[in-house]
Parts: C-alpha cells; structure tokens; sequence
C-alpha cells in the first residue's frame, strides 16, 4: 500500500459523505433559522421541555462555526481509516459509534443530573465530536506513525545562565495535525467538550477491543446500495482504462504487477496517467460523456 | 484610462468628495449652527417649562399648543403669542377651552375610542406589539372643524444668501407659505391604512448612534412606540405619511400619539392628553400624567435629546411643518385575554429569543386596533377606523423567510434545468438555433432578482442570510451560468451578423460570396464575453433603477408598468419561436425518419422540452403567488383574471412551440415563402474538382485527414455508386469527409481551409 494517501475525495465516498453533512446540515439550519433543534442541554430542553428527541440529533450538526470547520478538518484527516477498512465498513463503524456514544454520553448525563441534586453538568457537545473522538482511537491503532520531526528553538527558553535550562525542542509527528486538530475541538467546547471527548475516546478503545461489540459483525443494512452505487461503476471504469493501458504499446513495456494493488485506491493517478496516454488518440471516440459536476467545471474552465 | 498610482489618487479623492458628508451633527455653515443653537435653546427653554408643569396646570410657551380650540373660535385670526391676555393658564380641564381638541372630539374619543377599559384594569394586553397593521380609514369630516393657527418659528428658514450668518426671528403663519396647501387636507372618503408600530426600548445618548442603552424605568406598564402611519386613496394620488413618536398603556390598551414639526412641540403634551376622554377617576388621571411625565424624562434625559439634535432632524422638522397637517392620534388596542401575564413572557422570549420552547405561536392572534381616530388641529381633518390588524413582527418574518427558501429552490430547479440544457446543446450547431434574444429576457429577469435580493438584504438585517444566499445563487445564475451560455449563442451566431432576415431563412443557399467576405471578421470568444458582461451589468442597473424607482410612482401608471414588464419579461419564448422559423427545424416525423448515424446532429431539437416546461413553470409560480394570494408578502393586490391571461400567453406560447417540435418550424408560412437550406451533400462537376487538381482520380483530399475523398461527379458514370452523404461540399467549395467536417463543425463553424462562415447543418 501507497504510503500517501491519495489526493481529493474521490477514493472516499463515505469521507466525503460526512464531510458535506458536516457543513450542510448547520448551513440549511442557519439559514431557516433552525439552529437551536441542534442545541442540547439538561435544563431546560430535558427536564422541563422533555425534548428527548433531542438526544438522538445533538451529533447531526454543530452550532458553532469554528466546529463545523474544525470537524470537516478531522473528518479529512480521518480518510486513512475508510482507506483501512473500507467504505462499507467504515460508515458501518461510525453509524455504530455515533449510537455507543449517543447511549453513552445521554445516559451518563440523565445519571449525574437525576443523582445529583445540583446541576453541575448541563450542557452537550455539539456535533460530532464524540464520533470523532472515538474514531480517533481507531486512527491511532490502524495506522502507523511514518516519520517523526523535532523543531528545535534557537534559543533556551529562560536565561541561558540557568544551568538546567536546555535547548527546547519540538517533538512532531507526522500526525500532530490531527491531534492538535482533535485536542482544538475538545477545548473549543470548553470542559463539556474535554469530558465527552473522554468518554467518547473510551468508548472507541472498548468497541477496538470488543467490550462494546460490533465493529466486526454489525454492518449498515440498504446502505451498499443507496451510497457505494457510484464507486462501483467507477470501480469497472478503473479496470476497463487497466484493460485499456495493457493494451497501449507505450505502456507495455512497464511492470504493471506492481501496480495493479494500487489500482483500488488509486485510481486518480492511473485514470490521470490514462488521460494523457489516450491523448494522441482522441478522435476514437465520440464527444465524451460529461457529468454534470465536470460541466459545472467546466463552465469556469473554458 | 491608463490605472496608475495619479489616476488612484484621483479616483480616491472624487470618491471622497461622493461619500463625505459633514460629520457629526450635519452642520456646515455658521447660519446654520446658529439654527440648531436657536433649535436647542428653544427646546430647552420649553423643557423647563414642562419640568414645572404639573397635572392641574395649562402649557405656558410651548410651541404649537400656545392656542386652544377655544381661542379659534372666539377669535380666528388671533396670534399665538404667548401669554396671551385673559386666558387661564392655571387650570385644566379636559374640554375645548383648554385643549386642542374641540368637544365633539374629546367625547368621542371617550365613547367611541378609549371606552374598553374601566378602573378596574381587567383586560390583558400584550407587552409587545412590534407589527405592521393594515385596515380602512374613513373620513369623517374635513371642513366642520375650524383649523387652528399654528406658526412656523422663523429661524428655520434655510437661508437665502451666503453671507447670511443669523436666522430671522419671529414667526410666520401659513398664509406667508409658498407651497400651503398640498397635503392640508384629506379629501377621499375611503382610504388605506397602514400603522406601523416598532418599539423604542433603547436609545443612544450620542449623535453616532452607538451604546444604546435602556431608558425605560416602567417598563412594566409604559412604552415608547415609534408608528408611522400611512394612508392612502385606492390609487394612491393621496398619500399622508407621518412617523411620530406613541406612548403605549400596556394596562388600558391605549396608545396615543402626536405627530412632531416645528410648529408642534408635542413631545410635551403627551402627558396631559394621555388622559383624555376621562372614564377615570380624577387620581388615575394624576398617576397616569406623572407617569407618562417621567417616561418622557426618561427619554429625554437617555437619549441626550438636545444634544443629540442634528441638521437633519431640524429639516425634517421644518418639512413636516410646511407639508403636512400636524395629527393627534387616538388608538385602543383590543385585548388578549386568552394569555396571562407569564404565557405572553413564554411566548415573547421564544420571539423574540427561538429555543423550542412549548409554546404555540402559530395561534398567536394579530396585533389589532379595534378603534382608532385622527385629527389634526390645525387642518380641522377628523378620520376614524375600526380593525386594523397585523401578525407580530417576528411571525411575519419567519414567513417571509420560508417564502424565500422556496424562492431559493427554485433558483436551484433553474439552475438544474439550464445545466441540462447546456449539456443537450454542446456544439455550436446546436447552440446556433437558439435565440439569443430569448435568454437575454430570462438573464434580465435573473440578474435584477439578484440585485433586488441584494438590496434586501442590506434592509432586513433579520433576514440577511437567506437574502444573500439568494442574491449569490440567483447571480450565479444569471451573470455565470445565463451570460456564459449567452456568449456561446452570441459566438455561434456570429457570422449572421448584418446578414438580412430573408437570407437566413434561405439558409446561405447563394453564391453570395460578397457578402461572407465581408463578415469574415469573427470577434473571438473573449472580446464577446467583454461586451455581453458589459452589456449585462448596464442593462441590470438600468432595469433595476427602474423597478425601484416604479415603486414609488402612483399606482395606475405604477400598474401599468408593471403589467406592461411582465408581460413582456414572460414572452421569453416568442424570440425562440421566431429563431425556429428561421433556422427551419424539421417536423419531428421527418427527423425520426432520418435519424441515421451520418446526420444525427442535424435535427435534434434546440431546446429541452425539460428546460421549456420547468423554466416557465419556475417562472411563473411566483407571479400567480402575488397575484392570487390574497395575504402575500408584498402586499400585492389581487388580480386572477391577468394571472389567467399571463398562463394562456404562456401556453400559447408553448403551444406554438410544440407544434413546431411537431410540425416543422416553418408550418404557418406559406410554402413558397420556405426556401431551401445550403445542402451541404451534393455532386460535383468535373470543372469545381480540377480545382482540387484530383480530377484524374475523380477524388480531391480532405484537408483535415489528409486522405482523399471519393466524390460523386456528374459527368463520370463511375462514381455515381458512391454515397453523396460521405463527404460534404462548403459553399466555399471545399470538399470534406462528412465526419472529418462534422467533427469540426463541432468546435468552429469555419472553413478549416479558408474561414469564410459556414451555415450550421
């Protein structure tokens, strides 16, 4: 497997599904005004308005700006898990995880709140930060850290006359912008944030390790065929440009072994490859088919 | 005009000399801060005035209320000067002697206006009645009443030269005014009314305007309103409009308002005819006087008021003096006695505050005045209306935030529909046999919503997001989607530019090689793209400075108008029809029948049934919405009978389209009218082919795959087995495999030998 990820959305439909509800739900909600469906907290919506519907949506959509955008930011960062599991069995994992934490995180507030005589944690977190969080543990376990940086700052950080003071220095990973991207989220919401992100990432670490179960049996009925209808038919697009590249003289000579276990994910680079090798002989074919989004490109193109 | 660093500076500074304006309080001359100095000094001196007034006492040297009706009528060119010699400024009593109102008014207003409420205090009303209340006025009297003389200090007079420094003193009276007159009277019977009341519950003590803080210490029971009042005749040659400042008795129901000029200080009257009419006990009139008392010190002192004044307020003030009739106003609202008191602080937070709290706002009655009167003191004018009512403020604008996101989905069907007809129509052939015309009417119809929902937007600050949402998609819309679909029609017809009308439907069947000579010159597709844009924003902001302007026109030329655009606007097909005729489109049974692989592009109908059909009805949904719909949003009169007449021009329209999808374009012209096409499939003679010098061969060479074409020749027995549809023949005589030209044809409608124009297949 390619050690980069490979460019742009198209290999992660279930990546670029969440992404876009992300951003679209809150957007439709702000602009019907419709925001506070999604704001969630103890008192008054539960205790006094009994709104529990409210417990099953405070994941669907952020109230607050920064959210939205820091959440679309994850849900990039995560694409490396749909590559890991696949997309059927990703959005199966997050659907499972959005109703562990769901259970989870309500049925620990009802706790504290009905325990408690005072209410000393009122509010939800908004969006889908749980699902994120627990997601998070799975990143962390499936993929391995590839390189390691130190950024080193030129100069000790207290006066250079104390003796203990060393040189300070940075040590990054190539996954620091994830987790700092993860730890903004959590403090953006302020304690509620930090203590849900908790319960969420432990929820992620019992479902890994089987306590909650699932992850490897319970899988989204319909949904094969409502989402990954499209990949399919790109999929036999891939093997018939393959077939295609087999075919040309100037591609003959080249080791396609090696590339062919590329071809599932990859299959942006071979398509572009395909383009410019097919581009000498464009007359065979008729005026190709233009789906609507590269016509919408097109009219900023030409 | 080269952009440099000087040519910058220069636009900067004319920039600066369009948007600067004397800042702070507007003053710009010495006669004119020796205005607003007089203006202060004078409201001050009444303002004390008022501090020592007292319930039982009458108003001394307040401008405007220096007479009583009284004093008119004993003596009807008396002066208002104070004091005047004999009357009692002591006492007041709540008749003619002492107020502005005569006698008939006043018990009136006790019978008719505010008779709801009792000592008691029994009915609730609601705390906040931000709407916009509509109804009938009617006339009562215009001449029973003798009008009061109310003079127009002299000092605010603008000045009549420049070396002017101080204002003149004294008064004047209004038969010193040049224009008096105009609007001093109300002379329909029936008329248009719209109240629209918004709360003043922070003022700012700064002329900026920031800081606003709350004034109001009996919020509970008092509150400052800001009405303005319209009304109108049915056709609106009548319009009297005023924007004074209301107190509102939350207890009562009651609210009473004064307008406010220069020649009506009314601000400190309010107190004293808050209890008019009577049906109270003599100490309520007390508490009602020093409450309302320090509801306007609360004002006063809050918003700064003397020091707040500008220029424009002391225009304004002068203007409505001069132009209208100053009017006392008298309205009683009716009471919700369904809520309480905790319901209705529910109910007002989720208003104004939206939570999803359990309320149920939609059985929220409207804000509704069961009776109100008028009357202007100084035109003796009396008008009276019952029920006048409105939604509250915030309801109204929810429902105009729905109407728009259904407006925004149907940018988005548009938006679809043109996709897909820019995709049915990829070839410059196909492109060519649209009308130009016909999506310039839609592009203008497009580009002028965007800029009116633009416009909105900066109005209604609630409604920003939605506006601008749909102010962008519909621009989207019309000036990158319409404008670039609009260049490429443009370029495609670019070669039948000056050609006569007969020659198109000839279809360049001639050798009129002259004339394709002369139009050789194809502008490309940038320089195209330029003047189209260019065109369409000029063509934009004339059209919306119209429509904007249309608005305020009086209503039968405003009508006109409007029927006259949209009638035209919504002819959007007429254009295409007539693009079809000349273009010569093939019945549909015929097209079928030829549909074979060699000219499979030559027939397809120009535009989508799909885009046809979706387009008008997306365009006219809206019309029959403000035309039906009796409560609309724009308060738009009601009109079904156009709305019938608009539908059967559209399917007339349509109709007449379709039968030439299945008729052929050119049906309804007489046969011999219909001249044949260029037919680019036909044989050659032996003379045309020696100048391709493959006459031996009976062959010429395709110049685009430069291998040689088989050609049917007339003279040679043994070509005459070729197919005369595999190679096609310019009127430029050049020769071409049809599929080789066919191709082309796709991307420039050129000779690819020698440019001259070629006529679409």
């Amino acid at each position: 497997m390619s050690v980069d990820a490979p460019a742009g959305l198209s290999a992660f439909p279930v990546t670029k599904f969440a992404m876009v509800i992300t951003g679209l739900i809150p957007l439709l909600a702000a602009i019907s005004s419709y925001k506070y469906v999604f704001y969630t907290s103890y008192s008054p919506f539960l205790s006094e308005y009994h709104q529990y519907y409210k417990l099953l949506i405070f994941q669907l959509a952020a109230v607050n700006e920064t959210d939205v955008i820091l959440l679309i930011l994850i849900w990039y960062q995560l694409r490396n898990l749909e590559r890991v599991m696949g997309s059927f069995k990703y959005i199966s994992v997050i659907a499972l995880t959005y109703i562990y934490t769901t259970i989870l995180i309500s049925s620990l507030n009802l706790l504290v709140n009905w325990t408690i005589p005072w209410t000393i944690w009122n509010r939800y977190p908004t969006g889908t930060l749980p699902v994120v969080l627990a997601l998070f543990h799975f990143y962390k376990e499936y993929t391995p850290q590839v390189y390691e940086f130190n950024v080193l700052l030129t100069q000790p950080l207290f006066s250079s006359e104390d003796k203990g003071n060393k040189q300070m220095e940075l040590k990054l990973n190539d996954q620091f912008l994830l987790n700092s991207l993860c730890f903004l989220l959590c403090l953006n919401q302020g304690l509620v944030g930090i203590i849900c992100g908790f319960v969420s990432w432990l929820c992620g670490v019992f479902m890994e390790k089987g306590l909650l179960p699932g992850v490897d049996t319970f899988r989204l009925p319909f949904i094969n065929k409502l989402l990954f209808n499209r990949v399919n038919s790109r999929g036999s697009h891939v093997v018939r440009s393959l077939v295609q590249i087999s075919e040309d003289p100037h591609h003959m000579g080249q080791d396609n072994g090696s590339r062919t276990p590329l071809l599932a994910n990859d299959s942006n680079t071979i398509l572009g490859g395909t383009n410019s090798s097919l581009g000498d002989e464009e007359n065979t074919g008729d005026e190709p088919i233009r789906p609507l989004g590269v016509q919408f490109l097109d009219t900023f193109r030409r | 005009m080269e952009i440099n660093g000087n040519t910058l500076i220069l636009i900067v500074l004319i920039l600066y000399l369009f948007f600067s304006s004397p800042g702070g309080n507007g003053v710009s001359s010495k006669y004119e801060y020796n205005q607003i100095e007089k203006l202060k000094d004078h409201l001050s001196s009444e303002y004390q005035t008022f501090q020592k007034m007292s319930f039982r006492d009458n108003f001394r040297n307040i401008t405007g209320l220096k007479l009583s009706y009284q004093d008119i009528i004993t003596n009807p060119s008396i002066n208002a000067t104070y004091p005047i010699a004999g009357k009692d400024y002591d006492n007041w009593i709540h008749n003619q002697t002492y107020e502005l109102l005569p006698d008939e008014i006043i018990q009136k207003i006790s019978t008719k206006v505010w008779n709801v409420s009792d000592n008691n205090l029994t009915n609730f009303y609601p705390p906040n009645i931000t709407s916009t209340l509509m109804g009938q006025i009617n006339l009562v009297s215009n001449n029973e009443y003798s009008q009061l003389r109310m003079p127009v200090p002299r000092y605010f007079e603008p000045a009549t030269d420049f070396a002017q420094d101080d204002p003149p003193e004294g008064d004047s009276y209004f038969t010193d005014w040049p224009n008096y007159g105009e609007l001093h009277n109300v002379t329909f019977q029936k008329g248009e009314l719209s109240i629209q009341i918004t709360h003043i519950n922070k003022v700012s003590d700064t002329i900026s305007g920031y800081g606003k803080k709350f004034f109001n210490s009996q919020d509970e029971n008092w509150k400052l309103l800001r009405l303005r009042i319209e009304f109108f005749d049915k056709l609106e040659s009548e319009k009297h409009t005023m924007n004074p400042i209301a107190i509102y008795d939350i207890r009562r129901g009651r609210i009473l308002s004064m307008s406010q000029s220069s020649k009506f200080h009314s601000l400190f009257s309010l107190p004293h005819y808050m209890s008019v009419g009577g049906g109270l006990d003599k100490g309520d009139d007390e508490t009602i006087f020093n409450e309302t008392k320090a509801l306007i010190n609360d004002y006063w002192n809050g918003s700064n008021y003397i020091d707040t004044l500008t220029m424009g307020d002391l225009d304004t003030l002068y203007d409505n003096a001069l132009s209208k009739c100053e009017y006392t106003v008298f309205l009683q609202l009716a009471p919700w006695n369904q809520f309480d008191k905790d319901q209705m602080k529910k109910i007002d937070e989720e208003l104004n505050w939206p939570l999803g709290r359990p309320v149920n706002l939609t059985k929220l009655p409207p804000v509704s005045i069961q009776s109100g009167l008028l009357y202007s003191p100084d035109c003796g004018v009396e008008l009276q209306f019952n029920d006048a009512s409105g939604v509250r403020y915030e309801l109204k604008v929810k429902t105009i935030r729905s109407h728009i996101l259904l407006g925004l989905l149907l940018f988005a069907g548009q938006i679809y529909l043109l996709l897909c007809q820019m995709q049915h129509t990829n070839t410059p052939s196909s492109i060519n046999k649209i009308s130009f015309y016909s999506f310039s009417m839609i592009n203008l119809v497009d580009g002028s919503l965007a800029t009116l929902y633009l416009i909105a937007s900066s109005v209604l600050p609630e409604l920003y997001l939605p506006l601008i949402l749909s102010s962008f998609s519909s621009f989207i819309l019309a000036s990158i989607f319409e404008t670039r679909y609009l260049i490429s029609i443009y370029t495609s017809q670019a070669n039948e530019r000056g050609v006569s009308i007969i020659t198109l439907l000839r279809g360049n069947a001639e050798n009129n090689d002259e004339e394709r000579v002369t139009n050789a010159d194809i502008p490309d597709d940038a320089s195209i793209g330029a003047s189209l844009y260019g065109r369409f924003f000029f063509s934009l902001i004339i059209f919306t400075f119209l429509i904007l302007s249309s608005t305020s026109w009086p209503r039968k030329i405003r009508m006109t108008f409007e029927y006259i655009c949209i009638i035209i606007l919504n002819s959007y097909w007429v254009p295409q029809i007539f693009r079809n005729v000349i273009k010569g489109l093939a019945p549909r049974r015929e097209r079928r029948r030829n549909n074979s692989p060699i000219n499979r592009r030559q027939h397809q109908t120009p535009l989508l049934w799909k885009f046809i059909i979706g387009t008008t009805i997306i365009r006219t949904v809206p019309i029959v919405y403000v035309f039906t719909y009796s409560s609309n949003i724009f308060r738009h009169h009601r009109d079904p009978r156009f709305v019938v007449f608009l539908s059967l021009w559209l399917l007339f329209q349509l109709s007449i389209m379709y039968s030439q999808d299945i008729l052929g374009a050119r049906w309804f012209l007489p046969q011999h009218s219909i001249p044949e096409g260029y037919i680019y499939f036909k044989p050659v003679s032996l003379a045309h082919l020696a100048k391709h010098e493959g006459a031996s061969k009976h062959t010429a060479d395709c110049a685009i795959c430069m291998s040689e074409v088989p050609v049917y020749i007339e003279e040679a027995e043994e070509t005459h087995n070729i197919d005369q549809h595999s190679y096609m023949v310019t009127p430029c005589d050049h020769i071409f495999h049809t599929d080789c030209l066919e191709n082309w044809m796709g991307y420039k409608l050129q000779c690819p030998v020698c440019r001259t124009p070629l006529p679409p297949i």
